[in-house]
């Protein structure tokens, strides 16, 4: 029979035999969001790595879920090794002792490989904490078929010109429905169709979104502003339709997007033979000083993991040029049409198309600025996308609706610096 | 049979050994989380960390301070009151119709059906449906040179869209229940209404309906709980967009939880809206119950 002293002892037999521990020979855990037959190149490096008896296996983790899974996961003792962190999810698990700093010695590598900007989106409070692996960044992606037809041979590089051509572009049905979108926001549920875009227009107009102590939101600022004006202007005036979604591009619906360099193989599928001679990509139109965002992931290793030495050679190995040819992380998003922010993987690979050399250049250039990395980053992008599009939609004025948002984010920032 | 056979309020160990399963699936499924929730909520944790006491403060934010908390409030009740003042008539007009009709099981089958469906592949549906530009509805209007509705894009007409959905959705089931409580009346007490000379309104008023209350208040109190707490429907159909129009309570403090990583705000909010459910569901039982007795 159970009594008071074995009862407690049994339960916890019990979730300990749930709970399986880590071997000293299992696998190195790899959780990473691509699907298999994505990161196909990847697998097969781990697949063939073989350190002193130690290997590797891939843990694919659905992107929507991949912190919530990351969380539950480690409260049940099954945290991967090693992780593909998206940087605005970082501060939070830096500040909850989630993620290993950087060796010295594998740091040297990241700063002397990568570009600074990316660097900077896998860098807290001037610690490192992973090495970058996918960037996107932001540019104007236009469909040049529309342009042409309205009468445009290149893309506007300026807000002025953008609004003409788009203007331009725009047609509607007899019930004055949009039919062909001059430009749209790449609107998704979370927010980043119209919060991404308007990073890139704030960088442009030599703003910030926060204090660099970060105890200050800075969108009461006239950069702020004028960015948001520039945003909420498109819809006022009839040129942009919020019910219009990034998709009808690739159908051939948008004549401009500010969009990241991701959505590549869906335009590719949707232009088909006409995608070279169709779709342009270029500046963001804010004339010679443009600006844009750029965002990465970064491979970074599990504070907790008992093998923190061989995962971060794991992750040396799969970042590092094999005989002068790519990396398999490099191999893996060339595939994939993704960007890499490694010096070595760019130099190595084949050499950008039309559609993917702007958005190269503008890591190199230095024109791209890495996303803030502050905590709750993912509440406080969802604050301001509810808040530009009360703008946009006229329920408040953009002015009301930057001095909303711009508490509510305090308040946010009060509770961490 | 004597009574020293089976006594299970005599002692002994049979009683506890037959209640035990339930009792340890209550305690695992429905107290343990619920005395957890109640912790969580004097505490601030997202799950990377430690949970750290805040006393009070998770409640005094949500009630002083988050504004958006209280929108959330006041559309779960426009969602709640929308779906029970229409739902629930709806149900009870089908149950009428079709008790009285021919084929009568094929057509509870039928409108039954939704709540066979996932609830998610229903939001899509409908998204596909009720789409300003592409969906059917402003399609077929637009062939007649009408300009339909932004169902989704216009902050009123998307909570007038998702509660359409979601009476469309759950219609089947409380008809069914109405359905079951119209067959159980005695035919002879209709037969006596019409011998008397009652209408078809009089027999449903003075009727129909004062006897099948007992089914009325159980769909009303259970559609009304099921409005206050239900979010899936609209997390897949709308995101609770457009700019918060149908972001109800219980997606808000799902929201906080899992992808602001807010435990502890979360489970103020949800008990927040528990105890408000639980005091309007009584209310409205005992309303209800008071007019039962007063006929």
């Amino acid at each position: 029979m159970f009594n008071q002293t074995t009862a407690p002892l049994a339960i916890a037999a019990m979730l300990g035999a749930a709970i399986p521990a880590h071997a000293d020979d299992a696998p190195l855990t790899v959780a990473m969001h691509y699907t298999q037959e994505q990161a196909a190149p990847l697998i097969a490096c781990l697949e063939d790595y073989d350190v002193d008896g130690i290997g590797a296996e891939y843990r694919q983790i659905t992107y929507g879920d991949y912190l919530q899974t990351v969380l539950t996961g480690r409260l049940a003792g099954q945290a991967p090794d090693i992780y593909n962190v998206y940087s605005i999810w970082a501060a939070q698990m830096v500040d909850n002792g989630v993620l290993d700093p950087v060796p010295d010695d594998l740091a040297g590598f990241v700063r002397d490989g990568y570009s600074t900007g990316t660097v900077d989106a896998a860098t807290i409070d001037g610690t490192l904490w992973g090495v970058p692996t996918e960037v996107s960044v932001y540019m104007l992606v236009s469909n040049m078929a529309l342009l042409r037809e309205a009468g445009f041979d290149a893309p506007p590089t300026t807000w002025d010109g953008l609004r003409e051509v788009a203007q331009a572009v725009a047609t509607r049905n007899a019930q004055g429905r949009t039919e062909t979108a001059g430009f749209a926001f790449g609107q998704s549920s979370s927010g980043a169709g119209l919060v991404h875009p308007f990073y890139a227009l704030l960088y442009s107009e030599g703003g910030k979104v926060y204090s660099d102590d970060r105890s200050e939101a800075l969108f009461d600022s006239p950069e702020a502003l004028a960015a948001l004006e520039r945003e909420a202007g498109l819809v006022r005036d009839g040129i942009a339709d919020l019910s219009v979604d990034a998709y009808d591009f690739p159908a051939g619906g948008i004549g401009m997007i500010v969009m990241a360099n991701w959505l590549e193989s869906e335009i590719r599928a949707g232009f088909g033979d006409r995608f070279d001679e169709d779709v342009a990509v270029s500046q963001i139109p804010m004339g010679d000083d443009w600006r844009t965002l750029q965002y990465a992931f970064f491979m970074g290793v599990d504070s907790g993991s008992d093998r923190k030495d061989a995962a971060w050679a794991l992750v040396e190995h799969l970042n590092t040029p094999r005989d002068g040819g790519l990396s398999c992380m490099g191999e893996m998003l060339g595939q994939l049409g993704a960007l890499t922010a490694s010096t070595a993987d760019n130099a190595a690979g084949e050499a950008p198309d039309a559609f993917t050399a702007p958005f190269v250049a503008a890591l190199e250039d230095g024109r791209a600025i890495s996303q803030p990395n502050v905590m709750q980053a993912s509440e406080i992008e969802g604050l301001m996308a509810q808040a530009f599009e009360r703008a946009m939609a006229g329920e408040a004025s953009s002015e009301a609706a930057l001095e909303d948002l711009d508490r509510e984010v305090e308040d946010i920032l009060f509770e961490f610096y | 049979m004597r009574s020293r056979d089976f006594d299970p309020g005599g002692g002994g160990a049979a009683p506890w050994v037959f209640v035990s399963p339930l009792i340890a699936f209550a305690l695992i499924f429905f107290v343990v989380p619920l005395g957890f929730s109640v912790y969580l909520s004097f505490t601030r944790w997202n799950p990377l960390g430690t949970p750290s006491w805040v006393g009070l403060k998770q409640f005094e934010y949500l009630l002083t301070r988050d504004d958006a908390f209280w929108r959330s409030v006041g559309n779960t009740f426009v969602f709640a009151f929308g779906f029970v003042a229409l739902g629930v008539p709806l149900s009870l007009g089908l149950a009428f119709v079709f008790s009285r009709s021919r084929g009568k099981a094929v057509w509870r089958s039928i409108y039954y059906l939704p709540q066979l469906t996932n609830i998610v592949a229903i939001a899509y549906l409908w998204q596909f449906v009720l789409d300003d530009r592409y969906g059917i509805i402003n399609r077929a209007l637009g062939l007649t040179g009408l300009r339909g509705p932004d169902w989704l894009t216009d902050p009123v007409m998307a909570m007038v869209s998702v509660v359409l959905v979601m009476i469309w959705y759950d219609a089947g089931k409380n008809m069914l229940v109405f359905s079951a409580a119209l067959e159980a009346v005695d035919s002879e007490i209709y037969d006596a209404a019409t011998l008397d000379g009652a209408g078809a309104w009089r027999t449903l008023r003075s009727v129909t309906l004062p006897m099948i209350r007992p089914a009325f208040i159980f769909v009303t109190i259970t559609s009304f709980i099921t409005g206050m707490g239900f979010f899936a429907l609209i997390l897949a159909m709308t995101g609770g967009g457009p700019r918060g129009a149908t972001e109800v309570t219980a997606l808000y403090t799902y929201t906080m939880a899992f992808e602001d990583l807010r435990m502890g705000r979360a489970s103020a909010g949800a008990l927040i809206l528990f105890v408000i459910i639980g005091v309007l569901s009584l209310l409205q039982f005992r309303a209800l119950r008071e007019r039962e007795r007063r006929t």
